[in-house]
């Protein structure tokens, strides 16, 4: 192609990349939410637990802790605090321990009568207001008094008080100035944010919008802010893995360049070999905006990832070419073995699809698309754009020897039975479990931050994140209703201590059906004026006093039953929000749990109840999850093994060729297998997805030394095409797993070793020169 | 301007010898008989016991009249123990009253004028020798709006009464030492300032 041509080219392409990157960056929303990248939940209780594993309330709370300063100038900077975040909307509730009466709305005051159990066993009579009301005497004569005197005339019995503390915390700390410590002089906090636990993001903002509230109270200079909790963690994990991920990749990027410079002594090969690969990851997310609402930080952090696999069309282009030739003339040679290669990815990548899990499905879609362009780009754009003169690689005086020596290597046909049984030897010896099912120990924190968790939640009382007791019902007053059927149970399993603590929905809000019956016993205007006049004889409280009581039980008998959507807009309402929930039609109500000693007792709980009332062990639920997952790409990965094998037959026509690829192929992924569980490993998914990005390589080393049997040049430039992708995947993933967050360790040390094994198999494997000659 | 300058400065030393001749050895008790008139209540209450300054923070009030009570200040957090009840708790902060009460009294008992004048601002009326009269004024707005003022009546080197009037027009006057025994069966408001101004 002329010069004026190939400069057109070039600059089409560039401009149609400038596009979909302002394109991309216009329209792409990366959402976070670790979830997606869970199975899709197939029964209701799967669908809760996914619910569970980031939203439910055990979930969405940041436990705070403040020290460094003088008690007194703690409980000032928590109560600050406590202002500063309750009408934020990212925050659900804030709690310090401080006697808070704004705890109900204002408006609903009246309500108290239906809310408090007082009336269940005592009727508003003259022998009960009297008795109160000598009580208030004497709290009116205690330096209490204060504090009681503007609450008397409304509320002479005081529910306001007898509800603040049944909303308390089960298991609240110490009080000092009025707030809640630890024994360590740390003043205490709970914050329940909106935002899911697993949503690093929204948690990010969450944390962030604490700490500027912290930093911009007076006197918070000396002190210092410590969170913990789910979310807490979830932003560190993301932020560490991150952190290490991005300065490995700066070392690997700079090395990677190196390497190609090295290899091609060209700038111009160098640029012109990026654009399919930039071309690759524009294609890839633009076909996931189009096919999806929000692209998952994963996926695009992972398809990079497998995209390395694209890397190589470029660099075999470019090590395939000769002196002289048109680079479209050498494409076109390599092209039927280039194509196999891209379909045999893609069918590989699919098995992410058939997975049904919307984040591998993201992937699929990123990588295939990614793929296609890469792979088509480089056959029907590069060769244009490549200048016409080069050096051909195959005369360079070390990759002869190399070559040689290569060719001289023993070829015996015992090899593959040696692995095999090297393989069998090692999966069969090999300490551990096979698999491994916690998630959570592949993001593993320090353990220091760990104890702090658990030394703040022991002393705030603050609820497990595994158990959580489930009740269900075909409506959410069923479910209120069920919820304080099962009260006097759970009180007596406390009783036992059987766990510290075990909070119902119901505690905040009784059904309609309760708060009816409570209505029922309020006494009508006479009668109560009747007998608050009998109580107050001889006591020497002001006349008329009262009226505000008598007017706001008179408003209690006739109030509409609170529901929760009424109390939606007060922070009660929010916290029992969070505990109720509509999923495929029931009604789910979610106990929290705290200081669980006696699981079993727990769980009996359940027993006679046909499954209205159970303990979900989050941990147990998401393992075996996560074990159902695992079997799915499994099979899913055995459909695509299938696939291949047809491909790579009819590609090559001959099944003794498919053998002579698919066999180093195959036993090289069980060998890294082997050696990762002789070394004490435990499989993960992302061992699994990271063999997948491997096998992919591995086929092309296979696939291009099986096809070298003629030309010796050939053979030269096919050896240094595979050196120079073995050498840049190794750098990269080597980096990798040198690494200490055990994701990218395990994605690092799998495609490493997986690399290493494919090019030395494929090479002992493939076919023998001589004998090919024969 | 020097003389403007000068004539508090004469008042707020006589207080401040006052104040020290005052100091007490903790621990310090002292009888007291309290009546509070309350607008919730057409008549005072009327209860007798105990103070106790225990040293540092800590004040203890004791009621033995009409219903046994104790309630102990401390660090900052106040403990209400009535007969055959589990004790109630609540913070210091939430009772600004109980806070004024603590500072002035542990001021007076200490002789620490210096820390009082830091909480209040402090008048000053009668002579040394004889009956006189110190006038606590809070200076920090939040609590003023709940306690005007605090007045401390007394004789020589004696406290006598202690009067706290809150911004809403309740009135607590505490008779101290000895004048406790002297609180009337109904006592009203002219009474006991009467009662507080008198010689002993």
């Amino acid at each position: 192609m002329r010069t004026g041509g190939r400069a057109t080219l070039l600059l089409l392409w560039l401009l149609a990349l400038a596009g979909l990157g302002w394109v991309v960056s216009q329209r792409l929303r990366v959402s976070t939410d670790l979830r997606s990248f869970m199975p899709a939940p197939t029964t209701p209780d799967q669908r809760l637990l996914m619910e569970q594993v980031g939203d439910g309330p055990g979930s969405r709370l940041l436990l705070l802790a403040i020290r460094g300063r003088p008690d007194t100038q703690l409980a000032a900077l928590s109560q600050g605090l406590v202002a500063a975040l309750k009408h934020d909307p990212r925050y659900s509730q804030v709690l310090n321990g401080s006697f808070d009466l704004g705890a109900l709305d204002p408006q609903l005051l009246p309500y108290r009568y239906l809310l408090s159990p007082t009336l269940d066993t005592q009727p508003l009579d003259a022998a009960y207001l009297s008795a109160q009301l000598q009580q208030r005497l004497d709290d009116l004569s205690s330096p209490a008094a204060s504090l009681l005197q503007g609450l008397l005339p409304r509320d002479p019995t005081l529910e306001v008080l007898k509800l603040a503390e049944r909303w308390a915390p089960a298991r609240a700390p110490e009080l000092r100035d009025g707030v809640w410590f630890s024994p360590r002089h740390e003043a205490l906090l709970l914050v329940q944010t909106v935002a899911a636990g697993f949503d690093p993001d929204a948690q990010q903002r969450a944390i962030d919008g604490i700490r500027q509230a912290f930093h911009a109270l007076p006197g918070s200079a000396g002190a210092t802010l410590e969170l913990s909790g789910p979310g807490y963690f979830s932003v560190v994990v993301g932020a560490q893995t991150r952190h290490q991920a991005e300065w490995i990749g700066r070392i690997s990027t700079v090395g990677f360049i190196a390497l190609l410079l090295l290899a091609y002594r060209s700038v111009s090969s160098l640029l012109l070999g990026s654009l399919p690969i930039a071309s690759a990851a524009l294609a890839g997310i633009a076909a996931l905006i189009v096919a999806f609402p929000a692209v998952h930080g994963i996926t695009l952090a992972f398809g990079f990832t497998l995209l390395g696999v694209a890397q190589e069309y470029p660099i075999r282009v470019l090590s395939h070419r000769r002196a002289g030739e048109d680079a479209v003339q050498s494409v076109r040679a390599l092209w039927p073995l280039l194509l196999t290669a891209i379909a045999s990815a893609c069918i590989a990548y699919l098995a992410f699809y058939a997975s049904g899990v919307n984040g591998l499905q993201q992937l699929a879609v990123f990588t295939i698309v990614g793929l296609l362009v890469a792979g088509f780009s480089t056959r029907y754009l590069l060769p244009h754009l490549l200048p016409r003169r080069v050096r051909d690689v195959a005369d360079m005086r070390w990759l002869q020897r190399t070559r040689d020596w290569v060719d001289q290597l023993p070829r015996p046909r015992w090899i593959p039975l040696l692995v095999a049984l090297a393989i069998v030897a090692m999966l069969a010896l090999a300490p551990g479990p096979f698999w491994q099912n916690n998630l959570a120990a592949l993001t593993p924190l320090p353990q220091a931050m760990l104890l702090r968790d658990a030394r703040l939640r022991e002393a705030l009382g603050a609820p497990d994140v595994r158990y959580l007791l489930v009740l269900q019902a075909a409506t959410e007053q069923g479910v209120l209703a069920l919820s304080e059927k099962l009260q006097p149970q759970v009180d007596a399993l406390l009783a036992r201590h059987a766990a510290d603590a075990l909070e119902l929905p119901s505690r905040y809000l009784p059904s309609v059906a309760v708060q009816r019956a409570r209505q029922q016993k309020l006494p009508d205007r006479a009668t109560l004026q009747h007998a608050l006049a009998q109580a107050l004889q001889g006591l020497p409280f002001r006349p008329g006093l009262f009226q505000p009581f008598l007017d706001d039980v008179q408003a209690a008998r006739t109030l509409p039953p609170l529901t929760p959507e009424h109390y939606a807009q007060t922070p009660l309402g929010q916290r029992l929000a969070a505990m109720l929930m509509q999923r495929d039609g029931h009604w789910f109500g979610l106990g929290t749990v705290s200081g669980v000693h006696d699981v079993a007792a727990l769980q009996a709980l359940g027993k006679g109840s046909g499954g209205k009332v159970r303990l979900l062990d989050l941990k147990a639920a998401s393992e075996s999850l996560v074990a159902a997952y695992r079997t799915r790409i499994l099979q899913a990965l055995g459909v695509a093994s299938l696939l291949l094998v047809l491909t790579i037959t009819f590609a090559l026509r001959s099944l003794r060729r498919a053998w002579h690829v698919l066999a180093p192929m195959t036993l090289a992924t069980f060998l890294v297998l082997a050696v990762e569980r002789a070394m004490g490993i435990e499989i993960s998914l992302f061992h699994l997805v990271a063999l997948i990005l491997a096998g992919g390589l591995g086929l092309h080393y296979a696939l291009f030394f099986e096809r070298d049997t003629g030309d010796p040049a050939e053979q030269r430039r096919t050896l240094h095409a595979t050196l120079v992708c073995v050498l840049s995947a190794l750098l990269v993933f080597g980096m990798l797993a040198w690494a200490t967050i055990p994701v990218l360790r395990a994605i690092g040390l799998t495609v490493s070793l997986g690399v290493a094994f494919h090019f030395c198999l494929s090479i002992l494997m493939a076919p023998h020169p001589h004998a090919a000659e024969d | 301007m020097a003389l403007a300058g000068t004539a508090p400065a004469a008042s707020s030393s006589s207080a401040t010898r006052l104040i020290a001749a005052l100091g007490q050895p903790a621990p310090a008790r002292t009888a007291f008989a309290e009546a509070r008139f309350l607008h919730v209540l057409d008549r005072p209450l009327v209860v007798s016991g105990e103070l106790a300054w225990l040293g540092g923070n800590r004040l203890q009030r004791q009621v033995e009249q009409p219903q046994p009570e104790t309630a102990t200040i401390a660090d900052g957090e106040v403990t209400l123990q009535r007969a055959g009840k589990p004790a109630r708790r609540f913070s210091l902060g939430h009772a600004p009253q109980l806070q004024v009460l603590l500072e002035s009294f542990v001021a007076l008992l200490s002789g620490d004028a210096g820390r009082l004048q830091q909480a209040f601002e402090i008048r000053h009326s009668g002579s040394a020798a004889a009956g006189w009269t110190l006038t606590l004024v809070p200076r920090d707005a939040k609590v003023a709006r709940t306690v005007a003022s605090i007045a401390i009546d007394g004789y020589g080197k004696q406290s006598r009464c202690m009067r706290m009037q809150d911004a809403d027009g309740d009135l607590a006057v505490d008779l101290l030492g000895p004048l406790a025994a002297q609180m009337p069966a109904a006592p009203t408001r002219e009474a006991l300032q009467a009662l507080c101004r008198s010689a002993p």
